[in-house]
């Protein structure tokens, strides 16, 4: 999968939150934010195609966590963003 | 955390940041309004604070009437109702505050203008009837505009 063009993570006073760009009516009472965590991973992954793997492996690399905790985390997330139509396959 | 918590969270960030962030909007992103909810009590009683939001536009020629978000003084905001217009200098004052309390500014600290608010939910466009009724109404009872705030602030409120 892949993130979909037109969203920029933007860091907002510590806040990560996930603006659509190049849109005509921005809704800041409805917006997606992420911790930072989520925004390591977004960061990491909105460069091109990735999957669960490619996902488990950064967040292995960069936090001490097992992977088979990470790779649940990561499912779920993935699932998410999916799911908030912030990907595509 | 439960995925309905998660999936709404109020998120406050400093205001000047997210003036930043709405000026990046219009002028970068090729953005044409931008929505948030409004905090403050400055717009009662047609606005209320944290439940009603506000449409916001890239600049327009200011007129009075028109309610505008400007800087007010450096890293200083509000969203209040234009009331003069001499040479460059734009007065603004919020509906909701007494009639003292005024802001100077010029043209080029406006951040944008409203286009229309959600009121309860329901969508008010500032070329609306119900704006329009309610601007008149406003300016209308200026003499009377304290006394109808208490009035308004300790029973209607909970009627309308």
């Amino acid at each position: 999968m892949k993130i979909k063009e037109g969203f920029e993570l933007q860091n907002v006073c510590g806040e990560y939150i996930v603006v659509p760009t190049g849109i005509d009516n921005v809704d800041y009472s409805k917006i997606i934010s992420l911790n930072e965590t989520a925004a390591y991973l977004w960061q990491n992954c909105c460069g091109g195609a990735f999957d669960i793997d490619t996902m488990v492996e950064l967040l292995t690399k960069e936090y001490d966590v097992e992977e088979s905790i990470a790779r649940e985390d990561c499912e779920m997330i993935a699932a998410r963003w999916t799911e908030m139509g912030l990907t595509e396959e | 955390m439960t995925k309905e918590e998660e999936a709404i969270r109020k998120v406050h960030v400093e205001n000047h940041a997210f003036m930043q962030q709405i000026r990046h909007q219009f002028a970068e992103q090729n953005c044409k309004s931008v929505t948030f909810v409004v905090y403050g009590i400055s717009m009662h009683p047609f606005l209320d604070s944290g439940r009603d939001k506000v449409v916001l536009v890239p600049p327009a020629p200011p007129r009075t009437g028109q309610v505008v978000l400007a800087e007010i003084e450096p890293r200083r905001y509000a969203l209040h109702r234009i009331i003069k217009i001499d040479g460059d200098t734009i007065t603004m004052r919020g509906d909701g505050n007494p009639l003292w309390m005024t802001e100077q500014f010029t043209a080029d600290k406006i951040v944008g203008t409203a286009s229309a608010f959600i009121r309860k939910g329901k969508y008010v466009g500032t070329d609306s009837r119900t704006w329009r009724y309610y601007s008149a109404i406003w300016h209308a009872a200026r003499p009377a505009r304290r006394l109808l705030l208490i009035i308004y602030r300790r029973i209607i409120k909970h009627i309308l």
